[in-house]
């Protein structure tokens, strides 16, 4: 199991507190690609950041591969997002003033790994990517889909025990989204444990297990 | 953990991010520049400027006393008024033995004299002075040596001469040595002298001649006639509290009304450099205003810039932490690029300051020397120093600021 959740709750204080997540129970295995489906605002992007340690939750607990995250501090949550988990985002999130090759490389430039064994650990990713001939351009000179691929592979050149995608296709044409599938797929072909959020049931379909979240609560 | 400090990758890290946004680099640049070139600029103007006028009193002591005689304004002693009153030889002995606070004091007499040397001549102030005169009166010797005690004792025929004489009567030569005649009497001229200040007594040094007043006084039959006397006191003591003393003492050694407030004059010049050394005060403290509201405002420009970058950078703060960067990470990746922009910049502030200042100094050079705007070495490391510390400070707030934030809030930032 990489994944443990115990009843978790969360809500968000306000003058009518709202509660985004109601007694999530949810375990993920190695290896698994799983896709968490649901309506806007049903709570599935507050449990993904839940997950990737972005954000706390407030009562319950959840283990990531055998770690309790709770209450945590700054530092030793920023390690466990450099050791073990790899984010890809809806929007990218790729620093714009960074070419490709520099964004990829930037995570293990908070491990203290030296410029040159970076950017060639980057170059591998990205030729993995099929994207190193675009090493130098900046995000502004790549298509959606380049960006995700670059995306991808910074998340990936931390060999991370998980990848957590935000609606990773969600900015991008039904094309590009189906490449970009076969990109996580071929992932998890190689054994990669890989959550994707998502409300395109499109998407859902090229996972091997759906979760479905509704008003807070995982549909049985 | 790394330290930031020696690690090349911080430092790689901090130059790309730098180059790659140009325009806000250069800006924040500038508003650093331009403080710290202000502020160099305001501490060497003010200091140039307190030079420029402390220069006008340069060589002339501050406690000093001057007595000198008046008519008198009522009749006394069978003797109408307007008399004129004639200091001597005995009022000067008098004074000395009665204030042992003097420490310098020196007989002065006066005369209009006309130097010859060869076919040169030379309308020039001739003075008599004794051998502490030129403590009170620090002249600036050009050439030779000033009257001494010993010339004044042995009524020597030596002569010290202003340095616009020397050039009338000698052009460029040398003048000490050669004999000059003053009211036909030769003198032997053992010295040139001039003056920075633009205090005198009568004519200024450099249009005068200065002789023992000993020889002075036989040479022209000036008696025992003491036109005006001159006293310094040791420190401590202030030349204003010794006025009663000193007309007491006059004034039981001649037919004068003790009385009478115009039959001798007693001129205290400490009381005049008090108003100087407050117009010297005032412009110090205006200079300090001035100088801490450049800082104040240069430092609120230099936080403002920072808190906007921090806010502008939020987003990608979010990114860094998203995938692992530390608080500490940030904080010194922020820190360290206002540091290393805040060196710079300072530094060509400073830089452009000294420039325009050594310019200054150039341009107000004139013969009796430069007036001293330029900064010092460590006036420059203070303002640098300043600017650092301050503009690192006021870069923290916003840095940490942005640590409260939660990184998702961070990366929802857009």
């Amino acid at each position: 199991m990489i994944i443990d959740l115990k009843d978790i709750n969360k809500s968000y204080p306000g003058v009518v507190p709202l509660h985004v997540l109601k007694d999530i129970n949810l375990t993920i295995d190695k290896g698994e690609l799983v896709a968490i489906m649901g309506a806007s605002g049903s709570g599935k992007s507050t449990l993904l950041n839940i997950l990737g340690i972005l954000d706390n939750y407030d009562s319950g607990e959840y283990y990531l591969d055998g770690v309790l995250i709770k209450n945590l501090s700054e530092n030793k949550a920023a390690d466990l997002r450099n050791y073990m988990i790899g984010f890809v985002f809806q929007s990218f999130n790729l620093i714009n003033y960074k070419n490709a090759l520099e964004n990829v490389a930037l995570p293990l430039f908070y491990r203290g790994v030296s410029r040159k064994k970076r950017n060639m650990l980057a170059m591998e990713q990205l030729e993995r990517m099929g994207m190193a001939d675009r090493a130098t351009h900046l995000p502004s000179e790549l298509s959606g889909g380049q960006k995700q691929r670059v995306a991808i592979a910074r998340s990936l050149i931390t060999k991370p025990s998980i990848i957590l995608a935000d609606e990773p296709t969600g900015a991008l044409d039904s094309k590009t989204s189906r490449e970009v599938m076969q990109v996580f797929r071929d992932l998890n072909e190689e054994g990669m444990t890989i959550v994707i959020v998502t409300h395109d049931p499109g998407v859902g379909e090229q996972t091997n297990r759906i979760i479905r979240i509704t008003d807070g609560r995982i549909l049985p | 953990m790394r330290n930031p400090i020696f690690d090349i990758e911080n430092w790689r890290e901090i130059g790309t991010t730098l180059a790659q946004n140009k325009t806000r680099t250069f800006m924040t640049a500038f508003g650093i520049f331009w403080g710290t070139a202000i502020l160099a600029l305001l501490i060497g103007g003010s200091s140039g400027l307190k030079h420029f006028m402390s220069r006008n009193f340069e060589g002339f002591a501050t406690n000093v006393a001057m007595v000198f005689p008046g008519r008198t304004t009522m009749p006394y002693a069978g003797f109408n008024k307007g008399m004129e009153l004639k200091l001597n030889l005995q009022d000067v002995v008098n004074i000395r033995r009665a204030l042992p606070q003097i420490e310098n004091s020196s007989a002065v007499n006066f005369l209009w004299a006309n130097a010859l040397y060869g076919q040169k001549k030379s309308n020039a102030q001739l003075t008599g002075v004794e051998s502490g005169y030129d403590k009170i009166f620090v002249p600036i010797i050009k050439e030779g040596r000033f009257i001494n005690e010993s010339d004044n004792s042995n009524n020597r025929k030596v002569c010290v001469i202003g340095k616009k004489v020397a050039e009338e009567l000698f052009g460029s030569g040398s003048p000490v040595g050669k004999e000059v005649s003053i009211n036909d009497i030769y003198y032997k001229v053992i010295g040139v002298a001039a003056q920075t200040s633009e205090i005198s007594i009568g004519s200024q040094l450099d249009e005068s001649i200065v002789i023992p007043y000993n020889t002075m006084r036989n040479s022209y039959n000036m008696g025992s006639d003491v036109n005006i006397f001159l006293m310094t006191f040791k420190s401590g003591y202030a030349p204003g509290d010794y006025e009663k003393t000193v007309h007491r003492l006059i004034v039981n050694n001649h037919p004068i009304s003790p009385d009478d407030p115009g039959a001798m004059h007693y001129f205290d010049v400490s009381e005049q450099f008090k108003m100087v050394d407050n117009v010297f005060l005032g412009i110090s403290l205006l200079a300090l205003f001035v100088g801490v509201g450049t800082l104040l405002s240069g430092i609120i420009g230099v936080g403002n810039i920072m808190w906007i970058i921090v806010r502008e950078r939020t987003h990608e703060i979010g990114i860094r932490r998203a995938i692992g960067a530390k608080p500490r990470d940030i904080i010194i990746q922020i820190l360290s690029e206002s540091m290393v922009l805040t060196t710079i910049a300072g530094i060509a502030g400073i830089c452009f300051a000294a420039i325009i200042l050594g310019l200054a100094e150039h341009l107000t050079a004139d013969e009796k020397g430069t007036i001293a705007f330029q900064l010092s070495f460590t006036e420059a490391i203070y303002i640098l120093v300043t600017f650092l510390v301050l503009g690192t400070a006021a870069g923290l707030i916003p840095a940490i600021k942005a640590m409260k934030i939660k990184p998702i809030e961070a990366l929802n930032d857009k």
